[in-house]
């Protein structure tokens, strides 16, 4: 759906960009994840057909952006990391304006404006002034807005940023349904485990250079090149210590609040060895679970730069 | 509506512009400040000149303090009305917003163009009324204020292009009104300095001056467009009326030649009218030009 090669974004000697590559799948949830000024907005913008590349190519859908912008454009719903409204507009209005600047019929935007405002939970709001509205609600708004001209491919801007627990919820909710309606979004955010979350594949980007790419579960082992479990067992925490630390693919055991944190290299296959050999040796072990990606941890080491803002 | 001819901003910001009581308070404020101007007039003019005048003169002089009332109100209202159409974009972040639909940036400028304008024109419009007062006195024809009001148009187009292009050029619509206002007094007043300077400086040169001068700053005052109209419908024929004006004003020598080519020989405010509509072409082609969003398409690859 969304192929980038070789993008390079410069301002003079700064390189925003350094020969970026990335592709996202049809009906996939991307996730760019990056420190501030790593140009994750330069990019987007770019995508957007916002800003000229320096050099490089953008294919959205096989449409290139920069030859045939406003063909692009329609398959695209921007969303920056702003909300961008206006105040003297209503609601309905507001959808309304959007959906005629991108050319869709009077009665087919009416149509999905009301659609759209069921789908983020504001259709009790279209009469309201977009001043009024909470700012989860104008974000919610911002989000339908970039989908009034039902594009396939979305670009959202950091969009949970500044929300409360409950509205970061409720903007997940919304893009779960969106990825059920078959739309693929290219998100970016600084929320990693919310990103790790609802993310099909992850970009990690730092300096410009798309740094690693891939699913969550992919580069948690190509980064670190270890899968973590956990395990608790009822008693003989030092001969299941002492057992796991025999074990080849054991890098590391950690002991942690009652239960033991292993760091070990391989498969799946490795992982039933091990706990294979930690029951055949009568080690009580009740409770055996894989952790879940930390990526922030793999974003520090990858990103290194120790400063960044997370 | 054809669809070509449909434009979402114009549209959009019609119906927010009249919303509310704001547009309303305007258009009273305004009628207002001509009705009170005009009645003080009228209350000097009727008792000092009804007796030794004709109707006609009072009418005229009339119709002059209310046609230059308006254009002073319009040069004021006008980048006050454009100054900010781009830049608040920019600091409500809604212009990439607008830049990334299907609307071309010419058409974003056009609709923000017109919308003011449209303002202008409602103002103008409720204007008649008063200027209808004219009437009562005779001596000036209604086509003579259609003409006049045309004039206001072209005016509005070419001062409200300038506030566009500042309020592209600038990022703080604070910054683009100031400038605007300031281009507005060069324009206005600056240019008639320049002018005469020009024209003292061309005549002094010559003792007994026998060709036709004008400066070419003046073509681009709105105001002396104004001047040379009104002294037209005023019954001063001199082809270069406002020039002699002028010339008596600020002491400089009458030249006394004829008009050279096609162009002298438009009437003054024509002329004025073509140069300042084709500046204003100039300055919207300019200004799609600096928001479109590939301005600086430098691609290697």
């Amino acid at each position: 759906m969304l192929v980038v090669r070789d993008l390079v974004k410069k301002y003079g000697n700064f390189i925003a960009v350094d020969h970026l590559n990335m592709e996202v799948e049809r009906g996939q949830i991307f996730g760019f994840i990056g420190p501030n000024g790593a140009g994750k907005t330069t990019t987007m913008k770019i995508i957007a057909t916002l800003l000229a590349p320096t050099s490089g190519r953008v294919t959205v859908d096989g449409i290139d952006v920069f030859k045939e912008p406003i063909k692009a454009r329609e398959k695209i719903g921007y969303m920056p990391d702003f909300f961008g409204v206006y105040d003297n507009l209503k609601v309905m209005e507001y959808l309304d304006f959007y959906g005629s600047a991108y050319g869709v019929e009077y009665r087919e935007r009416r149509r999905i404006a009301e659609e759209l405002l069921e789908l983020v939970d504001l259709s009790d709001k279209k009469d309201a002034y977009v001043d009024t509205l909470s700012r989860g609600m104008k974000q919610r708004l911002c989000l339908a807005r970039c989908l009034i001209h039902n594009p396939e491919l979305l670009i959202l801007d950091e969009p949970a940023s500044g929300m409360d627990p409950r509205a970061r919820a409720e903007i997940k909710a919304i893009l779960k349904e969106l990825k059920r309606m078959g739309k693929t979004i290219l998100i970016s955010s600084h929320i990693l485990p919310e990103m790790a979350e609802i993310c099909d594949s992850v970009g990690i980007i730092d300096r410009g250079r798309l740094v690693v790419q891939g699913s969550v579960e992919q580069i948690m082992q190509r980064m670190t090149g270890r899968i973590v479990v956990r395990i608790r067992v009822l008693r003989d925490m030092d001969r299941a210590i002492s057992l796991l630390k025999e074990q080849p693919m054991v890098t590391g055991v950690v002991e942690e609040d009652q239960e033991l944190e292993v760091a070990c290299n391989g498969s799946e296959e490795d992982l039933w060895q091990l706990l294979r050999v930690l029951v055949s040796s009568d080690v009580p072990v009740v409770s055996f679970r894989q952790m879940e990606g930390n990526l922030e941890q793999i974003f520090m080491e990858v990103t290194s730069d120790e400063e960044m803002a997370l | 509506m054809k669809r070509w001819l449909y434009n979402p901003v114009l549209a959009s910001s019609l119906k927010t512009r009249m919303r509310g009581w704001r547009a309303a308070a305007a258009v009273t404020a305004y009628l207002g400040v001509m009705l009170f101007i005009a009645y003080i007039f009228f209350q000097i003019n009727l008792q000092s000149y009804m007796s030794i005048s004709s109707g006609r003169s009072v009418g005229l002089r009339v119709y002059l303090m209310l046609a230059i009332l308006q254009f002073a109100l319009i040069l004021l209202i006008t980048p006050a009305q454009t100054a900010g159409v781009i830049s608040s974009e920019r600091e409500m972040q809604t212009l990439d917003l607008l830049l990334c639909t299907k609307m071309s940036p010419f058409s974003i400028i056009i609709g923000k163009l017109l919308s003011s304008l449209a303002f202008i024109l409602l103002l103008i419009i409720s204007s008649i009324p008063l200027f209808s007062l004219v009437f009562l006195f005779g001596g000036i024809a209604p086509e003579d204020i259609a003409m006049l009001f045309l004039f206001y148009i072209i005016t509005a187009f070419a001062v409200g292009s300038i506030g566009i292009f500042y309020s592209v050029l600038f990022k703080r619509t604070v910054v683009s009104t100031v400038v605007s206002y300031i281009t507005i007094f060069f324009l206005g007043i600056v240019s008639v300095i320049l002018g005469v300077y020009l024209m003292s400086i061309h005549y002094s040169q010559i003792p007994r001056p026998s060709d036709y001068y004008v400066p070419l700053i003046f073509y681009i005052n709105p105001a002396i467009g104004l001047s040379d109209l009104l002294f037209r419908q005023a019954g001063v024929t001199a082809p270069n009326a406002y020039y002699g004006i002028l010339a008596w004003l600020f002491g400089v020598g009458l030249g006394s030649g004829s008009p050279q080519g096609w162009f002298q020989s438009l009437p003054l405010w024509i002329a004025n009218s073509v140069v300042m509509s084709g500046i204003a072409v100039l300055l919207l082609c300019a200004s799609t030009w600096l928001i479109r969003p590939y301005k600086r398409l430098g691609r290697k690859s």
